[in-house]
């Protein structure tokens, strides 16, 4: 069974020999001794042979870890499992509410999307009180004015405009 | 040097470019000091306002967010006991304990005053080699460059993390990165996927911002608590209030130490690969072993204090040394400021001082010049920042990403830019949790195009890939890469003994 960093390898190595695949296209020009493939190869190569240095070397580390203590049996030790971390589901709401953001930008504007993901997310992170709400909404009400101001009056960086909502 | 360096502080401290270099400063400063924002995503989010600005305006306001950033984390190390940032961990072991002595003023401005003559004393370092050093530099053809670059990845990728073989794939994957896109030679797009945004490859910024700045907001909601020990001392709103001349007195009333720790802080910024964070806490290690009182070291003693914030501000001066002579970054943050030197047009390395010496000396005074704003920067404001940093993170995370995003579109207005730092969040967010170093990854990430262009010509000039090896310097380049792979995996060995050791039943008893 691979542990954390047999994963992670595995990852890799699947990833690194994908694009190895990909250059075999490139083509190879006659009057110069390298071609666009050359560096590409060398890099996806070698990202697949530390990948699988990786993958060996967790194999390696788990045949030799020692067996189950004195008083568990073999049947009675549980291997351990993968912990998630304590804050997981504000993790995942966060890259849920952040992943919204983006897709939802160019269609919902920039202007309009900012005041509700830094709404929501606000209220996720801690939606405590009732009187937070008004706070909520004052912070994502100025955060998108100034930053709107900034970029766009000052800086001259014409944020998004909405495809759905004009604004 | 001295009429060029004349000239330059003379241009900085015209309005234009001193305003954004005090607001740079002031944005370092306050990075600094806010715990989980480090100088690194302080730079990455500051850049984009930078965009729109003269060159020297905006790497002036990049040179103040570095050494404002590297002086702001005292502030939280000596008030609250929490690092602003990595490279002032070592001051909290004394900042921290004198502070709850009473004397929270005296544990501020002993670390301010000795930022500030360790950053001058590493700016002197940082104007008299930076031309020297890149006078020799200039000896270097493609091989030299190749193997300069590979070496400043081995380095990175064997010291930063626990296992050699993840900080590499870490490496590995940062010049994966750049490969994607029409190659140098013919133009020809690679590993595009037939996407029209991909032949112009991924642009730096959003990768960095997505890998630092994301990943570093994800790790902090994992962890995420309200309150904490910042809202009572804003409460407490302690006096720092001191006599600065005896303050001063104090700092240079310690001049082997101040000139040691100093000494440290060039040398470790210099090298590639180790960075502030070590520079303090080796810096207040040797401290500790050349005093005569080595006990008082953790009790809230001065010398603890001057050598850590003196040798993390020498850095700064040490490492903008290897960019502006070699262009090369010695860790993430120096490979942050790398990337806003090229976004801004700049190339650095041996021919940078030549054939820009205004921009160059420009540099140079907008670093001697920040040293005395952070003075009267956090002079005139350290009570407010405190203030700043009890910003509930509830508040302060939902910004900073709005930032990251108006980073990432703003680069040349696409929002496929916005795809990239989401998607590039995700892969270094899993790389956290994966335990495989970032820093490689950036190096690879800023170096990869460098690395391709130089080998390239080199073996456009002559096909013989001995040339790598009997060429003396990249010879010796290449050598000292395998030497510290070889002392990586020496040090991973000893480590897992010395485990080995420690897990052993204790037979005597």
């Amino acid at each position: 069974m691979l542990g954390r960093d047999g994963w992670a390898g595995l990852v890799c190595l699947a990833g690194s020999l994908w694009l190895l695949t990909l250059t075999r296209g490139l083509p190879q020009p006659a009057l110069v001794p390298i071609g666009p493939g050359f560096y590409p190869r060398i890099i996806l190569g070698s990202t697949a042979l530390l990948s699988a240095l990786l993958v060996g070397a967790d194999l390696l580390a788990r045949r030799r870890a020692p067996g189950p203590r004195q008083g568990q049996t073999a049947g009675t030790a549980p291997p351990p499992r993968p912990r998630l971390p304590p804050g997981w589901p504000l993790v995942l709401t966060t890259f849920g509410l952040f992943t919204a953001y983006v897709l939802l930008l160019p269609g919902l504007g920039y202007r309009l999307a900012t005041f509700l993901f830094v709404g929501a997310l606000q209220a996720a992170l801690e939606p405590r009180g009732r009187r937070r709400w008004i706070f909520i909404v004052v912070v994502a009400v100025a955060t998108t004015w100034v930053t709107h101001l900034v970029f766009e009056t000052y800086l001259s960086v014409l944020l998004p405009r909405g495809r759905w909502t004009a604004f | 040097m001295v009429e060029l360096l004349g000239a330059g502080i003379l241009n900085v401290l015209q309005a234009k470019y001193l305003l954004s270099l005090v607001i740079g400063t002031l944005a370092g400063v306050v990075g600094g000091a806010l715990p989980g924002v480090t100088i690194t995503m302080t730079i990455i989010l500051i850049l984009p306002f930078t965009f729109g600005l003269d060159p020297l305006q905006g790497l002036a306001a990049m040179t103040g967010v570095y050494v404002g950033g590297s002086a702001g984390g005292l502030i939280t190390a000596c008030l609250i006991g929490i690092p602003g940032t990595p490279s002032t961990i070592a001051t909290t072991f004394d900042g921290f304990p004198m502070a709850q002595k009473g004397q929270p003023g005296r544990a501020v401005w002993l670390g301010v005053w000795a930022s500030f003559w360790g950053g001058l004393l590493g700016g002197v370092f940082l104007i008299a080699a930076t031309g020297p050093l890149a006078a020799f530099a200039l000896q270097f053809g493609p091989w030299e460059f190749f193997s300069l670059f590979v070496f400043a990845l081995a380095m990175v990728a064997g010291l930063t993390g626990t296992s050699l073989v993840k900080g590499l794939i870490s490496g590995a994957i940062g010049l994966m990165a750049t490969i994607i896109g029409a190659d140098p030679i013919m133009g020809v797009p690679r590993l595009t996927l037939g996407s029209e945004f991909l032949q112009g490859g991924f642009q730096f910024l959003p990768i960095l911002i997505g890998i630092f700045a994301f990943a570093q907001i994800m790790t902090d909601i994992e962890k995420m608590s309200g309150g904490g020990p910042a809202r009572d001392v804003a409460r407490q709103a302690p006096s720092l209030s001191v006599s600065h001349l005896k303050i001063i007195a104090e700092v240079l009333g310690r001049p082997f130490l101040l000139l040691w720790s100093t000494f440290i802080g060039i040398l470790i910024g210099v090298l590639p690969a180790i960075g502030g964070s070590a520079a303090n806490i080796m810096a207040y290690d040797q401290a500790k072993k050349f005093s005569r009182h080595p006990e008082r070291f953790g009790t809230g003693t001065p010398e603890g204090i001057i050598a850590s914030e003196s040798s993390n501000n020498a850095n700064v001066g040490g490492s903008l040394v290897t960019i502006m002579a070699f262009g090369i970054p010695g860790d993430a943050v120096t490979a942050v400021m790398l990337g806003a030197m090229i976004i801004h047009g700049i190339q650095p390395g041996p021919l940078f001082i030549s054939q820009e010496p205004r921009l160059a000396y420009g540099i140079f005074a907008a670093y001697l010049l920040a040293h005395p704003i952070m003075v009267l920067l956090i002079g005139a404001g350290a009570r407010l920042f405190m203030r700043i940093v009890t910003v509930p993170k509830p508040v302060l995370i939902p910004v900073v990403l709005v930032f990251c995003v108006v980073g990432a579109y703003a680069l040349n207005n696409t929002i496929e830019n916005v795809y990239v730092l989401l998607l590039f969040g995700v892969v270094g967010y899993a790389m956290v949790k994966f335990a495989f170093p970032l820093a490689p990854l950036i190096l690879g990430v800023v170096l990869g195009d460098q690395i391709e262009v130089n080998l390239v010509r080199a073996i456009m000039t002559d096909a013989n890939p001995w040339l790598f090896l009997t060429r003396p310097i990249s010879g010796t380049l290449i050598a000292l890469s395998v030497v510290s792979v070889v002392l990586a995996i020496w040090q991973h060995y000893r480590a897992q003994a010395r485990m080995a050791e420690a897990a052993e039943p204790d037979v005597d008893f």
